[in-house]
């Protein structure tokens, strides 16, 4: 319900200006995209936030090397895109079609999503697998792997983010992911997301990426490279996804024991392997 | 849908819009909150963080002197009287447990105190500036910590009454036999015996408890709240806080849900004395979480079940041992404890031998009270199971079983006399049982012989079926009373005023439907006022799968006494007998050929000769308790390698007497077994070690959402009751019954795993896969 | 903070909080339709459309709502004309306390303005973040298919 903590909402109207006072305020200040998570989770010291409206930050482009989409671009946009419904066989909407409630995709953004990077996360699990790049603002432009932004952030403390960018190139990629919740619309007990390139037979490119554990997403680069170059088996699917679950960080939470959640990585990751594998059948 | 033969109704038995239906499609403001008072007040109330402690000191000055809070309540300012917040009949089943504020809290979110703000976030503000200091007391956190020798005690106080034995903890004791179970046994040439859980669960009806109290122009109370049961809040309110029942009216406009949370006197007292203090308006309303920590749950339960069978089937005795955890205050615990046996014994009539036994348990837990199906629920798991056992062992269809032993219509149980609503009950012979027709067409709907056994695989996916039977009943024999008055009005309409509550169950729709069938007018012609202590007539409420059968059947009675005064009235008009005549259309009939219109019988009754009023008050207490049927087929798909239980399809039928609204029976069925659904495979309270709820929202206790849907058809076959109005019997709770056994079976029949502890939840599914 | 909101057709100022709800402001105003069932987007009582969208009214600042177009289930109907969704939720049972009602009505008016035809899955997706308690669901649904028939303009059953 009603923030009583806080007293001004800003409208900023260049980029900059944001920054600014953000810098002004320090933690007491927010950014706010779709502002579900300043509504649910802003702590009572925030007395001050920084709508990013208006600043031009909305929407899916295309050049020749990227796809960038803007942060504030809500889930429900980036769904209707038809950019992203080609880009790497439409991936990314697919996940994005099974992320929370139509209500909320209509309000939750790209840049709200990674600047709360709640550990239950579906989206950004597809983007560490898609190796986006974010395009942020903190006194001047500058691009950092979202690995390095999710590795280095402190909650309240972000930059501003001003687009998402998917490396073009990955078009010949296939992706299967799978987000294990209790009901409908949950969380995920455990997410498994992958992305690969096969060709003549082997794992030419592989990206797993497992959270919920229940932290935040990873990249499994060491089952990654149990994989790329090796000829697709059977075999060698099984033994990755044993050790994706071996070496997970699971923890029992409210939602499932550890021990559950080591037993789905391994069933999960396998899954996908050989719905990658078997998607090229056709 | 539904096989219904055409009984010659013209209101009856149709699916007319809900007379309430309209405001509720445009957004009409009919909710306790939707009006707005000048000068209300918020109140808070602050919650125990403890599950078992003293309250040494409270001190409340610094919240008292917050600028906008205008009244605090604690023990030390309040009625100590103890009494019980179940809304049953009185003298209440129920122990005289519960202070309104008590110097001793028994569980994490019991009250502590209340404030009274000029605003919410100021009530909040104050809840956090009252110093409490607390003793802390070992706490009991489950049913064996409760019975366990040199227990902590619960309930010390001196004062409480009808607790069965407090110094063990124990609410209530039931013990009732047939026969002798233990000489059963051993002529039976096989036995089955199996344990069952039921885990704490929520109704989480979507509008919250709420309640806004005030004061008329002549300085009654007046209680506009989210309740089933308004004639009880009046009568416990008024003890509660030791004033004259005639100065409290109690109102229930619309209300979002109630599946027996709302059985309950939870937040009346609090705000009527608010009220009664400050002579202000105050609204009282529970946010989401404090719904989950500190309103109403189901019974957990551990129950045992014994069957004993011939080797052709029959059953020949049936042991039932119930352990329920009632949590910190004995609400409906006895009660439920009974029905537990109550409603599932009686299906299984004929063997000669049968024990229910069993307490109920005090609990430093959150509060169970009643909640649809109402101990059935808990006691179908582990007989429905066990009759599947029972079928195994036997190599008998599991069908063949029921069909074998199962209750008839003309056929009676000894422990319909033996037990009722925690004492003894009421005998009787069933009179109307479509059960065997129930299975016919559930077995063929889900194509039971195609897919029994066959355990198809697709990937790691199996699939079974699996299927229960159940009863339940339709009011409590010789304890519910309910009451209709009908006056007419000069243009042929009528007013139709009756206690009885709709909860969003339709019963205004329905019992408006049976009083037309009888006056012969169409729907639209009788108004009706529910629920309003000051003009209603008595009703129980809305519990017990009452309303359509005991609050219908005196509406029955209403209406024949006005027809009766109307035929009075145009007998002479038409020149005819007065039993000649008959009420259709609109019209008085006569056998002569002669009609007059009902407006103008009205009009000759209110001004032109030996003027009348014509209207008649009727009351009903049933005599017996006919129970609806039920018989549910499940189809699940089982992920072996996760756990993951998929319920694909879902047959359920029922035998609910003739249905007065067919559609909104369909939708009770539906809307329970769905709910059902989630108390079998997703809902779950869970508990910290110090007994705090760990997941008080929706994000966290997961009920059944659109995308959670089975493929799920509702039949109602063509039955009659001779005894209900219409020949209706009752259809509110059964459906809840029904899910957990019925998937449970369907599992073995996939997976050959037992599931014995809700919610078969995939981690569980997936340890018993694995033996673990 | 005042801010100016078109609700329903009408365009009002109205003072909030900063930090005030869309939920808490639409029913300080009165419009009762829009309903307080956790405040926290998990049941979707509070639903609305905003700027042609439904979206929980409860995870809406009011400031971010600010100049924008809402339309609560007392929009729905052209004065004494029902929407054919609110016609259907009533000829096929699928209002029980109607709780849940309008913001299933706003759900599938959403739905229904973008897809005429839609698939049952569809509309279960379009409605997954609407709970019910009293319903299963089942008549919703099919009212939403009975309400987009009707819309098309096909004969009633």
């Amino acid at each position: 319900m009603a923030l009583h903590h806080v007293r001004d909402v800003i409208r900023p109207l260049t980029l900059e200006e944001a920054w600014q006072r953000k810098l002004e305020h320090g933690p007491a200040a927010r950014f706010l995209g779709g502002g579900i998570d300043v509504v649910l989770y802003a702590p009572p010291t925030v007395s001050t936030l920084i709508d990013l409206e208006g600043l031009d930050l909305s929407g899916v482009r295309e050049d020749a090397s990227w796809i960038s989409i803007g942060a504030m671009t809500t889930m429900t946009e980036a769904i209707e895109s038809a950019t992203l419904g080609r880009y790497a066989s439409g991936f990314l909407v697919r996940v994005l079609k099974a992320v929370a409630s139509p209500l909320q995709r209509n309000l939750a953004t790209f840049g709200g999503t990674l600047g709360s990077a709640h550990p239950w996360s579906d989206v950004i699990p597809a983007l560490l697998v898609l190796e986006a790049e974010l395009a942020i603002y903190d006194g001047s432009e500058r691009t950092v792997a979202l690995g390095t932004y999710l590795d280095e952030r402190k909650a309240g403390e972000s930059p501003v983010i001003r687009a998402i960018r998917l490396p073009k190139g990955s078009e010949s990629a296939r992706g299967a992911f799978a987000s294990f919740t209790r009901t409908g619309f949950d969380v995920p007990l455990l997410n498994v997301t992958c992305l690969a390139v096969v060709g003549e037979g082997a794992w030419k490119d592989v990206r797993i990426a497992i959270g919920g554990t229940p932290g935040l997403a990873k990249r499994r680069r060491d089952v990654e490279e149990e994989l790329v170059g090796r000829p697709i088996r059977v075999e060698g699917i099984a033994a990755a996804a044993r050790s994706a679950a071996d070496a997970i960080d699971a923890r029992d939470d409210v939602r499932a024991s550890a021990g559950y959640r080591r037993r789905l990585a391994r069933a999960l990751v396998e899954r996908c392997l050989l719905e990658i594998v078997e998607g090229g059948a056709e | 849908m539904s096989e219904r033969m055409d009984r010659g109704f013209d209101v009856v038995g149709k699916s007319e819009r809900k007379v309430d239906g309209l405001g509720l499609v445009t957004g009409r403001p009919r909710f306790v909150d939707d009006i707005r008072l000048p000068e209300t007040l918020s109140v808070k109330i602050l919650g125990s963080p403890h599950a078992h402690a003293r309250i040494v000191s409270i001190d409340v000055s610094e919240a008292e002197s917050l600028p906008g809070v205008v009244c605090v309540l604690t023990h030390e300012n309040t009625p100590p009287t103890r009494h019980t917040t179940a809304g049953q009949g009185y003298p209440e089943p129920s122990p005289y447990d519960a202070r309104m504020f008590d110097s001793k809290v028994r569980f994490v979110g019991d009250r502590v105190a209340a404030v009274a703000a000029e605003a919410e976030r100021v009530a909040t503000e104050a809840l956090k500036r009252i110093r409490v200091e607390y003793e802390e007391l070992p706490a009991v956190l489950s049913i064996d910590e409760a019975r366990r020798e040199g227990a902590p005690i619960v309930h010390d106080e001196a004062d409480a009454t009808g607790i069965y034995d407090s110094a063990r903890n124990i609410v209530a004791d039931v013990d009732i036999d047939v026969g002798d179970v233990a000489r059963g046994f051993e002529e039976s040439d096989v036995v089955v015996e199996t344990t069952c859980e039921t885990q704490y669960a929520q109704h989480t009806p979507i509008e919250p408890h709420v309640v806004l109290s005030y004061l008329d122009p002549d300085d009654r109370i007046v209680l506009r709240t989210s309740t089933q049961v308004p004639f009880h809040v009046r009568r416990i309110v008024a003890y509660t806080l030791g004033i004259p029942m005639h100065r409290i009216r109690v109102i229930k406009p619309r209300i979002g849900g109630g599946f027996g949370t709302k059985q309950e006197v939870l937040l009346e007292d609090i705000a009527a004395l608010v009220t009664l203090r400050t002579r202000r308006p105050a609204l009282l309303r529970l946010t989401r979480a404090e719904e989950f920590i500190a309103a109403r749950t189901r019974h957990p339960m551990r129950v045992r079940v014994k069957l004993g069978a011939r080797k052709d089937g029959h059953l020949h005795a049936i042991e039932m041992e119930a352990l329920s955890n009632t949590g910190a205050y004995g609400a409906h615990g006895l009660t439920v404890l009974a029905n537990t046996g109550s409603k599932t014994l009686p299906l299984y009539n004929k063997a000669p031998n049968a024990h229910f036994f069993g307490q109920a348990v005090y609990t430093n837990l959150p509060v169970p009270g009643a909640y649809r199906g109402y101990g059935a629920t808990q006691g179908y798991f582990p007989l429905e199971t066990a009759m599947d056992e029972l079928a195994e062992r036997l190599s008998i269809d599991p069908i063949e079983l029921r069909a074998r032993n199962h209750i008839r219509a003309g056929e009676t149980s000894p422990v319909f006399e033996k037990l009722g609503e925690g004492r003894e009950g009421v005998s009787q012979t069933v009179k109307s049982c479509e059960l065997a027709r129930c299975i016919e067409v559930g077995a063929d709907r889900i194509g039971w012989s195609q897919k029994r056994g066959l355990r198809p695989k697709d990937g790691p996916w199996v699939r079974g079926v699996g299927m229960s039977v159940m009863m339940q009943g339709s009011g409590i024999p010789e304890i519910d009373m309910a009451a209709a008055t009908i006056k007419m009005n000069e243009d042929g309409s009528f007013n139709l005023l009756i206690g009885a509550t709709d909860l969003g169950t339709g019963s205004d729709t329905i019992l408006a439907q049976i009083a037309a069938e009888v006056l012969g007018v169409p729907l639209g012609n009788v108004i009706v006022t529910s629920s309003d202590t000051d003009v209603t007539p008595f009703d129980v409420g809305a519990y017990a799968s009452s309303t359509t059968y005991v609050s219908g059947t005196a509406v029955v009675r209403a209406a024949e006494k006005v027809r009766d005064q109307i035929f009075d009235v145009a007998a002479p008009l038409l020149e005819s007998p007065v039993e000649a005549l008959s009420l259709s259309g609109g019209a008085v009939i006569a056998g002569n050929g002669r009609r007059v219109g009902l407006d103008r019988v009205c009009q000759r009754a209110m001004y032109e000769s030996d003027q009348f009023q014509i209207a008649a008050t009727a009351s009903f207490v049933p005599s017996e308790s006919p129970p609806p049927f039920l018989a549910n087929f499940a189809e699940v798909a089982v992920d072996t390698g996760t756990g993951q239980v998929k319920v694909l399809h879902y047959v359920a039928v029922a035998d609910c007497g003739v249905a007065i609204h067919p559609k909104l029976a369909e939708g009770q069925l539906e809307g329970s077994i769905v709910n059902g659904i989630g108390y079998a495979l997703t809902e779950e309270m869970l508990l910290s070690s110090r007994g705090r709820v760990r997941n008080p929202s929706f994000f966290d206790y997961k009920i059944p959402g659109a995308l959670d849907l089975p493929e799920l058809e509702v039949v109602l076959v063509d039955s009659y009751e001779p005894t209900g109005p219409m020949g209706a019997k009752s259809i509110g709770e059964i459906g809840i019954n029904g899910p957990i056994p019925t998937i449970a079976n369907a599992i073995h029949d996939a997976v050959g795993v037992r599931m014995r502890q809700t919610p078969f939840t995939s981690e569980r599914i997936l340890a018993a896969i694995e033996g673990r | 903070m005042t801010i100016t909101l078109t609700i329903n057709g009408t365009t009002r100022e109205l003072s909030a909080g900063a930090g005030e709800t869309l939920l808490e402001v639409l029913r300080r105003e009165g419009f009762t339709g829009v309903k307080t069932g956790c405040g926290t987007g998990d049941c979707g009582a509070c639903a609305v459309l905003m700027n042609g969208r439904a979206v929980n009214s409860c995870l809406v600042l009011a400031a971010k709502a600010d100049g924008g177009e809402i339309v609560t289930v007392e929009g729905l109907a052209d004065g004494d004309r029902l929407h054919p969704l609110q016609e259907a939720f009533l000829d096929e049972g699928a209002v029980q306390c109607g709780y849940c009602t309008p913001g299933m009505l706003i759900s599938a008016a959403d739905l229904l303005s973008r897809k005429p035809s839609p698939t049952e899955e569809e509309i279960k997706e379009a409605l997954s973040g609407n709970l019910c308690r009293c319903t299963g669901y089942t008549k919703q649904i099919r009212a939403v298919e009975r309400a987009a028939e009707r819309m098309r303009g096909g004969d009633d059953e």
